[in-house]
């Protein structure tokens, strides 16, 4: 008797088995079909010259000819690159950190709380590419003149006055108004990261609190003894989300170059660039989350 | 010498000790309000200016003195060449066609494949697991092209091709000409709905890893013992999802629709990509700039102000349908999040 209960429940166990990957089958063809295909034709698109013929396309392998252009002779991908690792190293911490303090600050309750979160996930709504190129692009000088640098000009300071009125040189002009730009950027994207603190912050339980309150404990030792530690994984996957989204969105200059080309139809040079791109972002990437990893989840984990 | 605090009786001293409370509540207070108000007024600022420049006329653009409120409006004029340029009814038609249809089915497939992820136990689930990551990491930059050229004759694995030949070597034994029999295997499927439907009904659309990732999320919080007496009583894995998981599951399914919904709205990397007409708001909005080019003569310029109120104005009805559907739903979706549990 016991026996065959025993193979019951291993037939149970084996039906749901195959239960569960009739659930995923779908996403396994869809993988299949449009994930992992497309990776290897990408791949091969990089070690290939190209050509697009009516009857579809032509590829000729040519080796690391692409990586070569791109690297030796192409002196555009390497100011590129580093201009998106620039970016993505000094927009991570001020993202993460800002969204924090405003989960936070949104967290407590106070007068106007319902009006201040409404506001503040504004953001998620309409932090569209098109949108904030045009609302403040750097990259094309005409929409700077046109858009938010101009209307600073107007409506709050005149950046070009002020830094020629102290003298500076044309290179710290530029970088002013790139960080007044960047600051509308940066506020423009924690929105999702805002809400994904909210949650997080929402899952600590209370009780937490008022022990610590029974203790004796500062806002500021709460904060580092209670709310970061229970705040540490989610913090893990806010950072992902942002990294991600920092390197992949379509406003990362290295994408939006990227798909300049490929909009144009040249498909070999840049399926290298971006190959070469999302290497050098997983390294990045891995690193960071390793160092999250080893200092501080194992700290408060162990 | 003495100290002064100890002169102080027990009573006031507890009495300054609140007094202090209350100071450092209330500077505590001015300080939050005064962080939340001007980051607060970073966020709106560029909304205010879009939809000021947009009221604009340009005289009233060029004029020196004017700081928010413009002198001289020409709200029609903007917004009729808006319309116009951005083929705007239209366009919005065809969002609705393509990107929430779109965005609706990647709601669905995303459940269902995340539903299987969080209840059953299968083989290789660690492996799946660490694919479902990975493409949450890849850009869709990378799979654009190679898509795209498979959407040109409908053929992914080389299948289509594969079945055309063989149809056509088919019919030649029997002396017909069948090539344009095999040829209906192989549809041309770029600038069709289907290059956005096909993968989100696979579960593989846009940012759907992270759709998957929620709804895992979400299920597995899910007590399971409803589903157990279902099993009990006899009833099918489909039927148990229907008919228990889903109905109490509204919450994620609210957190994913909003989601996915913007994403898709605001996305123009694959249908600026796979379509060239009928376009979708989003990529109907790059057209703006050379559509006012060509037929005005109007370019984004310091010399042509109306260009710039023309593509504010442009923007802003771009985002207006977004805004309205995100002022229905703000309360529950910021509830919902909280319910969700993405945090995991």
């Amino acid at each position: 008797m016991f026996k065959s209960k025993l193979k019951k429940a291993r037939g149970i166990e084996e039906l749901k088995s195959r239960y569960g990957l009739m659930f995923i089958l779908p996403w396994i063809i869809g993988l299949i079909i449009f994930f992992f295909v497309p990776i290897i034709q990408s791949i091969i698109y990089a070690f290939c010259s190209v050509v697009v013929t009516s009857d579809g396309v032509k590829a000729t392998w040519v080796g690391f000819e692409n990586f070569v252009e791109i690297l030796k002779r192409d002196p555009n991908y390497t100011k590129w690159l580093g201009e998106s690792i620039g970016n993505f190293a000094y927009s991570l911490p001020i993202i993460l950190v800002l969204s924090l303090i405003l989960a936070i600050m949104l967290n407590q309750n106070f007068r106007g709380r319902v009006f201040f979160r409404a506001l503040y996930f504004l953001p998620v709504i309409i932090a569209t590419g098109k949108v904030m190129g045009f609302v403040f692009s750097t990259t094309d000088e005409n929409l700077t003149e046109m858009g938010v640098s101009a209307g600073m000009a107007s409506g709050m300071i005149k950046v070009s006055d002020l830094t020629s009125a102290l003298n500076m040189g044309t290179e710290i002009a530029t970088f002013i108004s790139d960080a007044i730009n960047n600051i509308f950027n940066l506020v423009w994207s924690c929105g999702i990261q805002i809400v994904l603190f909210l949650a997080g912050l929402q899952s600590i339980p209370a009780t937490l609190y008022e022990a610590s309150r029974v203790e004796g404990a500062t806002k500021w030792e709460e904060f580092w003894f209670i709310t970061f530690p229970m705040l540490s994984r989610i913090t893990l996957l806010v950072g992902i989300f942002t990294m991600v989204e920092l390197f992949i969105n379509e406003r990362a200059p290295m994408i939006e170059q990227v798909y300049g080309k490929m909009r144009g139809g040249q498909y070999d040079v840049p399926s290298a660039m971006i190959w070469f791109y999302f290497i050098a972002a997983c390294a990045i990437m891995g690193i960071i989350i390793l160092a999250f990893y080893k200092f501080v989840m194992k700290r408060y984990e162990a | 010498m003495k100290n002064p605090i100890k002169n102080i009786s027990e009573a006031d001293r507890l009495k300054a000790l609140r007094y202090v409370k209350i100071g450092t509540g209330i500077g505590y207070s001015l300080i939050r309000y005064a962080l939340l108000i001007s980051i607060g007024f970073l966020i709106l600022y560029p909304l205010l200016y879009m939809i000021v420049t947009s009221f604009m006329s340009p005289t009233a653009f060029n004029n020196s003195t004017r700081v928010w409120i413009p002198t001289d409006f020409a709200i029609k004029d903007n917004y009729s060449k808006a319309i116009e340029a951005m083929g705007y009814f239209k366009s919005f038609l065809n969002t609705i066609k393509l990107e929430v249809v779109s965005a609706l089915l990647e709601v669905v497939s995303c459940a269902v494949i995340g539903y299987g992820f969080a209840r059953f136990n299968f083989k290789g689930k660690n492996i799946f697991t660490g694919i479902l990551f990975l493409t949450i990491l890849v850009p869709d930059m990378m799979v654009l092209i190679p898509r795209m050229v498979n959407y040109a004759n409908l053929d992914f694995l080389y299948i289509g091709k594969g079945l055309e030949t063989a149809i056509t070597w088919i019919g030649s034994l029997f002396g017909a000409d069948w090539s344009s029999v095999g040829k209906v295997l192989t549809p041309n499927i770029v600038n069709t709905g289907w290059t956005l439907w096909l993968p989100s009904l696979f579960g593989v659309g846009l940012r759907s890893g992270v759709l998957i990732y929620i709804y895992i999320q979400f299920f597995s919080g899910l007590p399971r013992e409803l589903e157990e007496a279902a099993w009990v009583d006899g009833a099918g894995p489909v039927k148990t999802f229907l008919k228990i998981a889903v109905p109490s599951s509204s919450v994620v399914f609210i957190t994913v629709l909003v989601f996915s919904l913007i994403w898709h709205w605001n996305d123009s990397l694959l249908s600026g990509m796979y379509l060239t007409s009928n376009l979708p708001l989003a990529s109907g909005l790059g057209t703006v700039v050379p559509y006012m080019v060509q037929k005005w003569g109007i370019y984004l310029q310091a010399s042509t102000p109306q260009g710039a109120s023309i593509v504010m104005a442009s923007c802003l009805l771009f985002i207006t349908p977004m805004l309205i559907f995100y002022m229905f739903i703000q309360r529950g979706f910021i509830e919902s999040i909280d319910r969700v549990g993405i945090t995991g």
